[in-house]
């Protein structure tokens, strides 16, 4: 295979903005998230419910601290057939269509999806056809689609990337600059974004109480009460005896 | 600790501020002093940092009756974030500090009808019944408020204070064992609950005092009053029990805490005893 000279003018028009454009609209993104989005105000019995959830997980954790009696009297609180917490606090499952979760997609379809298909196309237009860079090593044949998008050559080799190829490896790749760059959790991936948007269907599972109550009451249920103190006054007769013994 | 404030500059007062504010210390009197010696003037220079002073100066200057300088401060910030919930809550302590209990109640009740998540508000309100002694008041309000925010270790301590105030050790115990299940590796806490079993008395719950006891004393050896609670439960359950094979162990624990309570007064210094001894409501 012959080697390729590739113009530099393409280095300095094609290669690079790409990279500058995706990067700047990327903090644009994260600007503009920021300007639109709309701080979400929790209801009080969600703050409530999410709270008995803590107390219940710490008792799980830590109930082996407390006395018998306490560990059950807290636990009765939570579990009673009749009574318990988990039981008789009735929550109406999140309501999936109100008209805010509505104004929340409408706003990051429109933060996600309208750059991505706007600057995606304006970038396939405008930088079309052009073979851009090398990666460093050979690749088979099954890359070509995924690096030469826009570049249809039967005889070029697969390890050349194509203009409209490098804008997505720019689009999935500078993740880790924008943390570097705007700091954690920054609005400006959008591959982040739909990776949520896809995962939404289980993201929103556990807002639903009335299963998450469910889950957390039948881990309290098999909790059986251990005490950890059991031991504590044995251990300290020994430490007590010990130097006794020594002396 | 003293502080030179002629050769301080305003960086560092700036980084003094945020250590005390980082530790949750409120050293009210030097902040107020080395605001008005220093950083008053040079607050602009501190950046988005400013809004923090700020709110850490009013604290303290509430703290010192200087209502000159909160007033001012709070009209800063007031400005800047018109309608901030924050904010009013700030305005809310003045009259707080000012003895305006009815106004003061007036402005929180406007926060909680605006954000009623919002936990800071209903705090205060229970510390305004606190301040005006109506402590039954406080206590049912801090269980009302308890019912929605569970997981407030906070407000359990200090509901579990208010009950050792009435005498109710029962209730207070629980709320007690309530801030242990947030934190079971303090061995202040475990020292709390041993103390408020020891004072509920009954064989039972002193048993139930030696075994904190002896957590909070396995957590830190150098607990000087766990040592002395552990060597007086001794003596008390050795006193009423009948069983000779457990008195004998009793009388050799006790004996053991009090031989070491001996040793440690000269071994350890006071200080490191006696600086763990309470436990801080933060």
């Amino acid at each position: 295979m012959t080697e390729l000279l590739i113009d530099p003018d393409i280095r300095v028009w094609v290669f690079l903005p790409i990279v500058l454009i995706t990067f700047l609209v990327g903090i644009v993104r994260h600007y503009v998230s920021i300007l639109i989005s709309t701080q979400k105000k929790a209801e009080i019995t969600q703050i409530q419910d999410s709270q008995a959830m803590i107390r219940a997980r710490l008792l799980r954790e830590n109930g082996k601290y407390l006395s018998a009696q306490s560990f059950s009297m807290r636990k009765n609180y939570f579990n009673n057939e009749e009574t318990g917490y988990f039981k008789t606090q009735k929550r109406a499952p999140v309501a999936q269509n109100s008209s805010a979760m509505l104004t929340d997609m409408v706003k990051g379809n429109f933060i996600n999806v309208l750059p991505m298909v706007v600057i995606g196309g304006w970038i396939n237009w405008m930088f079309s056809g052009f073979v851009t860079t090398k990666v460093p090593f050979p690749l088979t044949l099954r890359f070509k689609p995924m690096l030469q998008r826009g570049v249809e050559l039967a005889s070029l080799d697969a390890a050349w990337v194509s203009s409209a190829s490098w804008y997505f490896l720019n689009v999935f790749g500078l993740r880790s600059i924008y943390t570097l760059v705007l700091g954690e959790n920054n609005h400006a991936d959008q591959t982040q974004a739909q990776a949520d948007a896809m995962t939404g269907a289980a993201m929103t599972m556990p807002q639903d109480p009335k299963a998450a109550f469910k889950a957390e009451w039948e881990a309290l249920e098999i909790t059986e009460y251990h005490n950890a103190l059991k031991n504590i006054d044995a251990d300290m007769l020994a430490i007590a005896s010990a130097p006794a013994v020594s002396s | 600790m003293s502080l030179n404030y002629e050769k301080m500059s305003w960086s560092d007062v700036r980084d003094q501020f945020r250590t005390w504010r980082e530790e949750t210390g409120r050293h009210s009197e030097e902040v107020v002093q080395l605001w008005v010696a220093v950083l008053e003037d040079k607050v602009q220079k501190t950046g988005n940092e400013r809004h923090l002073i700020l709110e850490q100066v009013i604290i303290a200057a509430l703290d010192t009756a200087r209502f000159d300088i909160a007033t001012q401060c709070t009209k800063q910030l007031a400005l800047e974030f018109p309608g901030s919930l924050r904010v009013m809550k700030f305005k809310a302590m003045r009259y707080e500090a000012l003895e305006q209990y009815d106004e003061a109640d007036e402005v929180l009740d406007a926060i909680i009808a605006k954000d009623e998540t919002n936990a800071a508000p209903r705090k205060r309100k229970i510390a305004i019944l606190k301040a005006r002694g109506r402590r039954l008041e406080a206590i049912k309000e801090l269980s009302e408020y308890l019912k929605k925010f569970m997981s407030d270790q906070e407000a359990w301590h200090e509901l579990c204070n208010m009950y050792l105030a009435e005498g109710e050790f029962g209730k207070a115990a629980f709320c007690m064992e309530e801030v242990l299940l947030h934190n079971p590796h303090s061995h202040l806490i475990h020292q709390r609950l041993a103390e408020i079993r020891y004072t509920m008395g009954g064989v039972e719950n002193i048993e139930s005092a030696r075994t904190y006891y002896s957590q909070a004393l396995k957590l830190n050896p150098h607990n000087l009053r766990a040592l002395y609670g552990i060597y007086l439960c001794c003596n008390h359950l050795d006193n009423s029990r009948a069983v000779s094979s457990k008195r004998k162990e009793l009388q050799k624990l006790g004996q053991w805490a009090l031989e070491q309570i001996l040793t440690k007064k000269t071994i350890v210094p006071l200080e490191a005893a006696f600086g763990n001894l309470e436990i801080k409501s933060n």
